[in-house]
């Protein structure tokens, strides 16, 4: 198992690399330049864009900025923004937790509930409420996340008024709010958008599920446990779930590409202080420091995502192990 | 007035914040008559977050209002926008100034001002402020305005004497306008290229009607009025600029009582929205936006003046607003839009007539020979590549029009929307035939220098012209507005007779503000400007 993790630990640390590497070679090869500021609204003097891009280094050979933003990376130096004109480390420091918090959320929901969908559909394969979960977990995983997080935020929050309107806290909260009154307003906020990511995701892992499930409900062992008598909730829980759950784990760990993805629009289209919405106006402004940075992160996400994947499902089927 | 609803869906800070609903109605009504309806929040919703919170090297919308809240200026503009002489200011910082010659003005400071630290307000930081918005190694954006100042200098605690470069009427303007004092004794010790970076620039202490509260990054910005601001505290308690990127999200938290003021609301469908809502309104104020098509008049066929004119001749500018904006829109009357006080003078213009565009457009040799509806001269079909920005969703439904009509006069317009950075750097290289521009304008006339003038650097299109420069000088030169309004009307009408650009469209811009909020005048260049006066309605609750 050692020697599994060292492998899977290495081959994380190439698509770290990689995705630094790529991301810096398309950042340059896009058309546009480094923006400051609102570009129709207010012109730099030229003199004064040559010595910005000088003291940020830009005026280099590409090979050397490369070279030059590996070898600072990998000594914890990430750079400055140029627009925001703070270190990159702090920014993702800042923002990195709130996407944490809002994927952790849809993760913990989507599974929860793509799970739970899937057992009703297994148990009832073939009939028509198999059919009828199949055609609703189809209709939201075909609705744009950015298209269905307003209309989520119309019904709950404009129409019916249950939950907040955007945002992560209330505005304007006071600074001797109490802990515990900021967990619960910043919960507040989280309802809608983790389950704008999750209802997505809960149809992924539901259809997945299902097809497992039922694959293993026709397992000889699964008429064994049926033929000694145990109870269906025992069979499905206790011997069909457990025993299927392997590609439900890896689809867990290779998820982390597509919530981030989703959180740049449900971030924008909540007001959700994130790193989605961080990258996303980092490329609108080619904050290549900034860019590389939040590719970086992304890197570091989706090779612990696939690590913990992998060790997962070596630790319920040793087989995986090799 | 209506009081806008508060539902349960969120904690409501600004009613906890006070001990018992009551005790403030018994309050207000003991204070009624006495003095103003001060106290409460306002929330205002915007779409971005600020970069920095330091004058000469912040760059966006945001920060600018921020900005505007906690730093003083030596005077500022009135409601009327006149930037060409004194009488368009009132006091800020100085108390009163003097011309002492046609080169030198002469400034009194006001002697209450203080630093929101406690320190004393002097000269020394109005001298300090230039030299930081001028120094290379700050890179501020703005120092090309302040370049007619030659020099500022403390004649003593109190005096600031300011000499200019050369003669000419805004010079008030320029000083003033451009020129937000900062703190010498907190900001000397920073280095120049670093103040940026500062840990003021995220933290500032200012001198104005408000005081920095707190900045969350990517969610909000919060200050407070500050009660001893030497020219009377503002009405309202605090601020709160709440990022939400997303316009319809935005909306959505104005109608649902999150949120109780968007500068502007542009789309038509929100607009609606919003009007029929009973706890908000729109108010309107003049857009400094105005957009239309720039032509590359460096390139053949574009360098050729009749074929501009029939172009924009071919243009039904009336039919475009009222397709994208409906009454939310008007048709410029030529490089201006409403905010400037030149708007004021009725330009003559091209008129929309496709039966002259077509006569021009044959008398120039175009003609349809092949029958494929495009026309065609030397075997040159005549066509025009249009770049649009993604970003812009108006300027892409514009072009689509205007690619309609042109099409009926035999002209081919091929869009082209490109990536906002691409289309900035394409068009900043002169690397189009024509781009769809949307300006967003100065108070100042002086301005359109920047567009219009032979060889200067924002001029993307090429245009050249001794007339038009001529024209220009003689106009920005004039003394006072009187005497200069014609001198601008003849500018505009020289543009529109040369037809470097078609000018399609300005929205009537309309900000959207809870009915909760009372008093609300907005000055267009920057509708914060006067948010000490607002205050909450004398029926609604902080």
């Amino acid at each position: 198992m050692t020697g599994f993790a060292v492998r899977r630990l290495g081959a994380a640390l190439v698509t770290v690399l990689a995705a630094v590497t790529v991301s810096f070679i398309l950042a340059h090869l896009a058309p546009g330049a480094p923006i400051v500021g609102d570009a129709e609204r207010l012109r730099a003097d030229p003199a004064v864009v040559a010595r910005l891009q000088a003291q940020f280094g830009l005026d280099r050979p590409l090979p050397e900025q490369y070279a030059r933003y590996v070898a600072n990376a990998a000594r914890g130096n990430l750079g400055e923004s140029f627009v925001l004109h703070r270190s990159v480390s702090s920014l993702l420091a800042e923002r990195l937790p709130n996407t944490l918090m809002l994927a952790g959320a849809a993760v913990a929901a989507s599974f929860g509930l793509g799970l739970a969908v899937a057992l009703l559909q297994a148990r009832a394969a073939g009939t028509w409420l198999d059919g009828l979960l199949g055609t609703a977990t189809l209709v939201f995983y075909s609705m744009p996340s950015f298209w269905l997080g307003l209309v989520l935020l119309i019904v709950f929050g404009q129409t019916l008024g249950w939950l907040p309107l955007g945002g992560m806290t209330a505005p304007g909260a006071p600074d001797d709010a109490s802990a515990a009154a900021r967990a619960l307003d910043v919960l507040r906020h989280l309802v809608l958008p983790a389950a704008t990511l999750a209802l997505v995701q809960t149809a992924v892992v539901a259809r997945y599920q299902r097809g497992a499930l039922v694959d293993t409900l026709g397992e000889p062992y699964i008429r064994a446990a049926r033929a000694r008598g145990l109870a269906e909730r025992v069979v499905l829980l206790r011997h069909a779930l457990r025993a299927s759950l392997a590609p439900a784990v890896t689809l867990a760990g290779t998820s982390v590409p597509a919530l981030l993805a989703g959180s740049v629009l449900v971030e924008t289209v909540f007001g959700w202080p994130g790193m989605g919405r961080l990258t996303h106006d980092a490329i609108q402004a080619r904050d290549y420091n900034l860019i590389f940075g939040a590719a970086l992160t992304a890197g570091v996400l989706v090779a612990l995502g696939n690590l913990a994947a992998d060790l997962a499902t070596a630790a319920l089927d040793p087989r995986h192990r090799k | 007035m209506d009081v806008a609803p508060l539902g349960p869906r969120s904690l409501d800070w600004r009613s906890v914040r006070q001990p018992s609903i009551a005790l403030t109605l018994l309050a207000l009504i003991a204070c009624a008559g006495d003095a103003p309806h001060r106290g409460g929040t306002m929330v205002i919703a915007t779409p971005g977050d600020a970069d920095v919170l330091l004058p000469p090297v912040a760059h966006n919308q945001t920060a600018s209002h921020v900005i505007e809240r906690l730093f003083p200026k030596l005077a500022d503009l009135t409601l009327a926008l006149n930037t060409v002489d004194d009488s368009g200011f009132a006091p800020v910082l100085a108390e009163r100034w003097a011309r002492r010659d046609s080169l030198t003005i002469a400034f009194t400071l006001d002697g209450r001002a203080r630093w929101q630290d406690g320190a004393p307000i002097t000269a020394d930081d109005v001298v300090f402020s230039l030299d930081v918005y001028r120094d290379t190694l700050t890179a501020s954006p703005y120092a090309p305005s302040l370049e007619p100042v030659a020099a500022i200098t403390a004649e003593n605690p109190r005096t600031v004497v300011v000499r200019f470069r050369r003669v000419y009427p805004e010079q008030l303007y320029d000083v003033a306008y451009h020129l937000y004092v900062m703190p010498r004794h907190l900001l000397d010790s920073v280095p120049r290229a670093r103040l940026a970076s500062s840990a003021f620039a995220r933290a500032p202490v200012g001198a104005g009607p408000w005081r920095f509260v707190r900045w969350t990054p990517g969610a909000e910005i919060v200050v407070e009025a500050d009660s001893t601001w030497f020219r009377g505290r503002p009405n309202l308690d605090r601020l709160v600029w709440r990022v939400l990127p997303d316009v319809s999200t935005a909306v959505t938290a104005l109608l649902g009582g999150e949120a109780d003021a968007l500068e502007v609301v542009l789309q038509r469908d929100d607009l609606e929205r919003v009007a029929t809502a009973p706890a908000l309104r729109l108010v309107p104020y003049a857009s400094p936006l105005m957009a239309g098509i720039l032509f590359n008049v460096r390139r053949p066929p574009w360098n050729d003046r009749a074929l501009r004119r029939a172009v924009a001749m071919a243009v039904d500018r009336e039919t475009i607003v009222r397709n994208l904006f409906g009454p939310y829109g008007e048709v410029p009357i030529g490089s201006t839009s409403r905010m400037q006080w030149i708007a004021g003078a009725p330009a003559r213009q091209l008129p929309f007539d496709t039966l002259a565009a077509r006569a021009a457009l044959d008398a120039l040799g175009w003609r349809d020979a092949n029958g494929d509806g495009i026309r065609e001269r030397g075997g040159r079909p005549l066509r025009l590549a249009l770049v649009v920005p993604t970003t812009s969703r108006a300027r892409q439904q514009a072009a689509q029009l205007v690619q309609d009509q042109l099409r009926r006069v035999g002209v081919e317009l091929r869009i082209q929307p490109l990536e906002f950075g691409v289309f900035d750097r394409r068009t900043a290289a002169g690397d189009f035939e024509a781009m769809f521009f949307s300006w967003t304008l100065d108070p100042s006339p002086v301005y359109l220098a920047h567009w219009w003038r032979s060889g200067a650097p924002d001029n993307r299109g090429g245009y050249a012209s001794p007339t038009f420069d001529s024209l220009f000088a003689d106009a920005a030169a004039a003394p006072t507005r009187a005497e200069a309004l014609p001198r601008w009307q003849r500018v505009l009408e020289h543009l529109n007779d040369e037809a470097p650009g078609v000018f399609i469209y300005s929205p009537r811009n309309h900000a959207a503000v809870a009915r909760r909020i009372d008093g609300v005048t907005i000055r267009p260049d920057s509708w914060l400007a006067m948010v000490a006066s607002w205050r909450l309605a004398a029926d609604a609750r902080p």
